[in-house]
Parts: C-alpha cells; structure tokens; sequence
C-alpha cells in the first residue's frame, strides 16, 4: 500500500488569510502537523478558529497562504489542478459538514458520482454505490431525492459518498453535526471501522465524547495547534478501555429504530 | 488519460436542458434559423447547378466557354458565386473570336454581348429584358428552337431582332409580333422571329432568353461605340475529343495575344457554376441572413450557458470535490451546448430544405439535396455549438472549488 516511513500528511508553517487591511486575519497562523498513515485524529476547537479551512486545505480545494503542504511527500504547491483532482479521485474522501449533494440526482447516483470520475462504467459504479448504501443501511432510499432525507440519513448519504471511491485519506468535517448522540455513535462506529481497516481518518468535531473514537486529538485554537496528545487506543489491542463507553452508547440492535425516530423528531420541529 | 465520459454528460446536459424547457427551445430556435437559411441556400445552389450541368450534358459535354477573369478555386463558388460582369470592361477582345475560329474551322462560335437600353414598341410600350449581341451560331449552341419566324442568319439584316415570348407579351402585347418594330438607343429593329417558350432562366448563358432580344453581333458593337463588350464566347465543338484538343490551343493562343491570363476557358462540369444573377442576389441575402442568424444564435448559446454555470456554481464545486477535473467540467457544459446547437441544426435542415423545394417550386427548377449539403449544416452545427460554448465551458471549470462550495444554491 503505502511506504512504510512516509508520513500521509506534514504540514510546515501552514498559513490562510482571510479579508484584506483591518479585516486581515489569519484562518491559520503557522499550522505544523504530521500525520501518520493509519491515524484517526480528530480535530477540536471553538468555532472560528481554523478547523474547516485545514480540512479545505488538506482536502486541496483551498491552497495556503503561506507554508508548506507535503502530501504522502510531495509538495502540493508545485501540482497542477489536473494532478490535484486526480488525487482527490483516487485518494481523498470529503465529508462535508453542510452534505453538499447534488439536488437534482437521486441518492444512488450521488453516491455513485465520485466513481464517475474515476472512469467506472454506468452499471459497475451504481452496484459500488448500491452497496455501499446498504453497509450504511440506506439501500431503502436508493432513489429518493436528496431533500426527502432525514438529517441522519442525509449524513449518511454524504459518508458514503466519500468512501465509495474507497479513499485512503477521510476528510470528515462535523460528520455528526446535526445528529442527536445516538445516531452520531451509528457513524463514529462507521468511521472506527474504517480505521481498523487501515484508512486515515480526519475528523473535526465540536462534540468531546466522540474523541474517545480517535487515537490521536488536537484541539486548536486562533489558527494554531493548542494540543496534540495521542490516545493509547488501538482499538484491537487495547479495547478493553473502550469497551464500557461504546457498550453504553452503541445503538445494539436495529438501525432502522433509529432511523423511524429521526423523523419523528423533525415533525415536533416543524410544530 | 481518464475518459471523457461523454454518456455521463449527455445524461446530464439532457436533464439540465429538460429542466428549462422553455430557455433550451428559445435558444435552439436562434441556431434553426441559421442553420435553415444555410440549407436552404445550398439546396437551391446545387439544384441551379444540377439545372445546368443537365442542360450541358443534354447538348453532350461538347460546350465550353470562354469568360473574362481567371476563376478562382471550386470551393467558395456556392458562397461567393461569380459575379456577372456586365457592367465592367470586359477583357475578352474581338480579335479572340478569330482566334477561335481560326484553331478549328469547325467549331461554332457564339460572342454574347449584353446591351442597356429602354425598349420601346411603336404602341409606346415600355419592355424591361435583356438586348444579347450574338452570331446566328448561339442557336446550336444554346438550343434556341423558334415558335414562329426564322433565326438570324449571317446575312440576315443588321437591324433583324429574335425576341422571347415573354419579352413579345410584355412589349407588344401578343407571342406572335413578327414584322413589328421597336427601338432601342434610338435604332429601330423588326423582329423576325420568335423564341419557343423555354422556361428556363437558368442556364450558362446567365441569360433569361424568355425575356431578352437577340440582335446581330456586328449592330450590337455600335452601341458600343464599335468596340466590342463581350461578356461570354460559346464555343461548340462537334465531338468532344475535338474539343478538348481545340481548347488547349485556344488557351494558349489567347494567352500569348493578350500577354497575360486574363480569361477562363471552362467547360464540362465547372460551367455549371451558378452565374445567374438573380439567384446571385437571393444567395447574397440569404448568406448573409445566414451567418448573421448563426451568430445571433451561437451568442444566444453563450448566453445561455453562463447563466448555467452560474446556475450550477454550487454543482460544479461538488463535483470538483469529488474528483472532477477541469477537463472533465469544460466537457461536460460543451456537450451542453453541442445538444442545443445540433437539436437546433436538425430542425433547421429539415426546415431549409422544405423552404427551398417551395422555393424551387415557385422558380420552376428542383433542388437537389447532396451529402454536401448535410454535412455543411452539420459542421456548421457543431462549430456554432463549440465556438460559443467554450468560453462558458472554460469558465465553469476555472471556477474555484471552495468559493462554488460557498456558492448559495
């Protein structure tokens, strides 16, 4: 797969400036960042104070102001935008924290889009989504549109996305935003999953309970590092940690209970 | 190198299109306008030389001319067709005809020199045609069969006229004037014949005969002040080996008598060139309405398509996000544009070559539809719809990912 030393991300002094004159401000100021292959970190910090625009950054649809970028070891600065979207093709999935679906294409062939890019014939790439959606228990709402979702299924919708590609890198921003804690464990349980499979993971999050899913947080602050500490959790060796938490929280038996109850939650919104 | 995912595309820009019905079908009328001129005029173009060249071949390909100019090449003749160079100074001599005739005694020799001037009956009526300056041997060469009189002769009088039917009708009032006297330029000649009803004002000669007047060379010249104003020599050989011998030396001697080449022998296929002056002018026009209208429709493309991107900023960042190249992006808003520009090409063959078989129904010749013809208002089509699509397309993809994702909508 990977080589064995190279870190997957290292980023040098990395800087992004918002507004000009008085308005200047730095988004990022100065972010110095090594990510191993097989990491799952996740990301805190108040709101405003750089997360998205490192995930924008690492994600290659914004480019720093200043610093360096260096992916799986190669500047990012020196790629063409044909090289930066082939990599997000073949390498990076995005979770976006505002899903970012395509209105007029139903689920199935939002899911299947990334794989369009890839070259997948018509067929192949809406059995990859297919059954994609089903790991993600969706395969119900294969053709409906995407503003027929609830919030966690749109959630849904938007990971698989991501993973259909099957990414080495996850980018995932507020995965579990708008999701009550219930429906956020059916993800991170997802998410841990892909992680056990060797998938580096990078997820921003404002909810601290969901860091016991990570072996590594950082929390940031004004554009900068404010701490980094790895979580000895390797989930296969020492789950022992872990296994009260989850037992608490996971949703043991069917998802589709908690999916009836999602809408039965938006109808008392709409009163 | 990654396809260009030309089905995906096509899936797409079919739903984008469909979405707009009303925009997508407005814009198309633009390109079908266009694209219907364009047909109409090479269906009509290729039915005028079809016209001809049947003509020629019913006499047996043993005609050639002689014209003043060099021809440029067969190409633009469709879209910039000879002019009839009535007006200006002809650079064919009189001293060309001897040479002619002196290559082979055989050969039928036909000068055509057009004459203006206001025709007046003895009743006072007033007839607008053609006065044509010509040797007797016009009547082999052309095929002017008489209804009623007899041709001219080489020693007919000087002031002897053969008149078109038409032409009798409007200037005398009846088809059988024969003995009636008329003037022009303040000569006065009685005609001796008349012209059979020929129904064809398309021909190499570039000359109506349905409505002209026929009168002897030698009296033509003086309206010239004697000096000869020739537009056109027919020249009729009677096989056509011997023609295309005889042709070789007239160009040579002609060459050297002039200094220069200054004049075109045609014959064959290539006097088939649509000369006739009238249709001239409907070409004209109706090129122009042509490259006009494709423009306007090319830019009501254009227009169109930035008002889909910026529709679909929002899309085009998501698919940027999840793999899309540029490439990919500019091909997929190009595909848009072709489909607007080739639905609108097809409606506008059909409607351009239903237009020139009415056209060609009211002028009393018929179109003739060629491969040619197609395949032009297909190029045509698809120019249009990369030409103006492009600089959308191109826009679509430079747009920056993160700033579309920011994009409301």
């Amino acid at each position: 797969m990977r080589q064995k030393i190279d870190p997957v991300i290292q980023l040098r002094g990395l800087v992004k400036q918002y507004g000009t004159g008085d308005a200047e401000h730095n988004a990022l100021d100065g972010v110095d960042l090594t990510v191993e292959p097989g990491e799952f970190i996740a990301i805190m910090g108040p709101s405003g104070c750089g997360k998205t625009t490192l995930l924008n950054i690492l994600g290659m649809l914004d480019r720093a102001d200043d610093g360096q970028y260096l992916l799986d070891g190669n500047d990012v600065e020196q790629f063409s935008d044909n090289r930066r979207a082939h990599i997000r093709s073949q390498q990076i999935g995005i979770v976006f924290q505002n899903f970012n679906l395509i209105d007029h294409m139903s689920v199935i062939e939002n899911v299947a889009l990334p794989l369009t890019y890839h070259g997948t014939s018509r067929t192949k790439r809406l059995q990859a989504a297919s059954d994609m959606l089903k790991s993600f228990h969706l395969q119900e709402r294969e053709y409906y549109m995407p503003w027929q979702l609830s919030g966690g299924q749109t959630q849904r919708v938007t990971i698989a996305r991501a993973l259909v590609n099957q990414p080495s890198l996850i980018l995932a921003d507020e995965p579990t935003g708008s999701l009550d804690s219930r429906s956020s464990h059916v993800i991170m349980e997802e998410l841990s999953e892909l992680h056990q499979k060797g998938n580096t993971i990078l997820m921003v999050t404002h909810n601290p309970n969901l860091t016991s899913y990570a072996s590594r947080v950082i929390n940031m602050l004004d554009g900068k590092i404010a701490s980094d500490k790895k979580i000895r959790v390797a989930v296969t060796a020492s789950s022992e940690e872990k296994i009260p938490l989850r037992s608490v929280k996971r949703p043991t038996k069917d998802d589709k209970e908690a999916d009836s109850q999602v809408p039965a939650r938006r109808r008392k919104r709409k009163k | 190198m990654r396809r260009l995912l030309f089905f995906d595309h096509l899936a797409s820009a079919i739903f984008s299109l469909k979405a707009n019905r009303m925009r997508s079908l407005l814009t198309t009328l633009g390109i079908t306008v266009g694209i219907a001129s364009v047909t109409m005029i090479l269906t009509l173009a290729s039915g005028v030389v079809g016209s001809v060249s049947r003509q020629v071949e019913d006499i047996g390909n043993t005609i050639a001319v002689i014209r003043p100019g060099v021809s440029s090449n067969q190409l633009p003749s469709v879209i910039r067709p000879v002019s009839p160079q009535q007006y200006s100074t002809s650079t064919i001599e009189e001293a060309d005809i001897g040479i002619v005739r002196s290559v082979d005694q055989s050969l039928l020799v036909a000068p055509i020199m057009t004459i203006e001037g206001r025709l007046t009956s003895l009743d006072g009526n007033i007839g607008n045609g053609m006065v044509v300056a010509t040797t007797p041997d016009i009547a082999k060469t052309t095929s002017l069969p008489l209804q009623s009189g007899e041709f001219l002769k080489p020693d007919s009088p000087s002031h002897a006229a053969i008149i078109g039917t038409q032409m009798a009708i409007d200037l005398f009032g009846t088809d059988d004037p024969i003995g009636q006297t008329f003037t022009l330029r303040k000569q006065t000649f009685t005609v001796t014949g008349v012209l059979k009803k020929m129904k064809n004002p398309i021909n190499y000669n570039n000359i109506d005969f349905d409505q002209s007047i026929i009168i002897p060379y030698a009296t033509g010249k003086t309206f010239h002040g004697g000096r000869s104003q020739i537009q056109q020599i027919n020249i009729m050989a009677s096989s056509q080996d011997s023609l295309q011998k005889a042709l070789t030396e007239i160009d040579k001697k002609i060459e050297a008598a002039h200094g220069e080449k200054d004049f075109s022998v045609i014959s064959g296929e290539a006097i088939a060139e649509p000369t006739n002056s009238m249709f001239n002018v409907v070409a004209k026009v109706m090129a122009a309405i042509a490259v006009i209208s494709l423009i306007v429709g090319g830019i009501g493309i254009m227009n169109i398509m930035l008002v889909s991107v910026a529709e679909r900023t929002r899309e085009i960042g998501i698919r940027k996000a999840v793999g899309a190249s540029n490439a990919n992006i500019i091909v997929q808003f190009l595909v848009e544009s072709l489909i607007i520009s080739l639905i609108g090409g097809l409606i506008g063959v059909i409607i351009g070559i239903l237009l020139a078989y009415l056209l060609g129904a009211l002028f009393s010749f018929m179109p003739i539809i060629t491969l040619e013809t197609l395949l032009v208002a297909a190029g045509l089509s698809v120019m249009v719809g990369v030409l103006f699509g492009l600089y959308p397309a191109f826009r679509a993809a430079s747009k920056d990912p993160i700033e579309s994702l920011r994009h409301y909508r």
